[in-house]
């Protein structure tokens, strides 16, 4: 019998990971604390699901991502603008009182909004979780070439796209 | 390796989990089950409901019932999977021999061909070929 797993433990190791995660792929703060609920909800009442799990933050961010994804295309199919929400300002940086930094920032987000959600979801992990391509894709189940292509694919769009931002603060 | 690029855009601070948060989906997680899931010892939840496991054994018997007390419906000749070439044989040779004993040899053997009452269609385009 599996013993129940310390939500509360979780939540605070892994809850801010999942929540700039799914706030980069979904682009809506309600739509992320749902998934968030239901992912917490689920381990609550599911506990074999962590049985045998070695690394826990990998699984929570599999998890999420699946969620996030099935979200999307329930979302995509509903209402078929869900490529137009991610592309509207969403704060997905922490403020900065640098005015330089903080249109960087906004930019940044703006143009992560662009990239298709499996390109966003590579380049999340990649840069923010700090992930091996290895890592990414056991965690996205999707080849390491395919992480591999998925990155270069959106850092040369971040990069196309920031290059005259980035110039001036560099 | 990371280029200067990349490092820049690591160095940028995502936004803080919302502190409210915290409470609410913990208070969600841990709160009470709803009825229909029914934890089992491994934790998966195999049972949606109990009462919907006890209609289904409440019904079968009455489909048992059902199908042994219904008249069996005549099944088609040519369907019938207890037909086999034997047994059309057989019956063949039953045929002949009745027929035989009752004087008629030519039973056994296909009457001849009576013509088919004319069908509307025929009718009209014989008319046509005619007139």
């Amino acid at each position: 019998m599996a013993s129940s797993p310390d939500i509360a433990r979780l939540y605070d190791d892994h809850a801010p990971a999942l929540f700039a995660f799914l706030l980069n792929l979904l682009r809506n703060e309600a739509d992320t604390f749902d998934v968030m609920q239901d992912l917490f909800v689920k381990l609550d009442r599911r506990p074999a699901l962590l049985e045998g799990v070695r690394d826990e933050r990998g699984f929570l961010l599999r998890l999420a991502h699946n969620a996030a994804i099935d979200l999307i295309r329930r979302q995509d199919a509903r209402e078929r603008n869900y490529g137009q929400l991610a592309c509207e300002p969403m704060p997905l940086f922490a403020q900065s009182t640098a005015p330089d930094e903080q249109i960087f920032r906004e930019k940044l987000a703006e143009a992560l909004g662009e990239l298709p959600p499996d390109q966003r979801a590579v380049v999340h992990l990649k840069l923010w979780e700090n992930l091996t391509f290895e890592a990414i894709s056991e965690t996205l189940e999707i080849p390491l070439n395919t992480a591999a292509s998925r990155y270069r694919y959106g850092l040369d769009k971040l990069r196309e796209r920031l290059r005259p931002l980035y110039d001036e603060i560099k | 390796m990371s280029t200067d690029f990349e490092k820049q855009l690591q160095r940028q601070p995502l936004r803080e989990l919302p502190r409210d948060w915290r409470a609410e989906i913990l208070a969600t997680a841990a709160g009470p089950r709803p009825d229909s899931i029914q934890s089992r010892g491994d934790g998966v939840s195999a049972w949606p409901s109990l009462r919907a496991w006890a209609a289904l054994a409440a019904v079968w018997p009455i489909i048992f019932l059902l199908q042994f007390t219904s008249p069996a419906e005549p099944q088609p000749a040519g369907n019938s999977p207890g037909m086999t070439m034997r047994s059309f044989a057989m019956l063949h040779e039953q045929t002949l021999l009745m027929a035989e004993s009752f004087g008629q040899p030519n039973a056994g053997q296909p009457a001849a061909a009576v013509p088919a009452p004319p069908k509307p269609r025929s009718e009209i385009a014989r008319r046509q070929l005619i007139g």
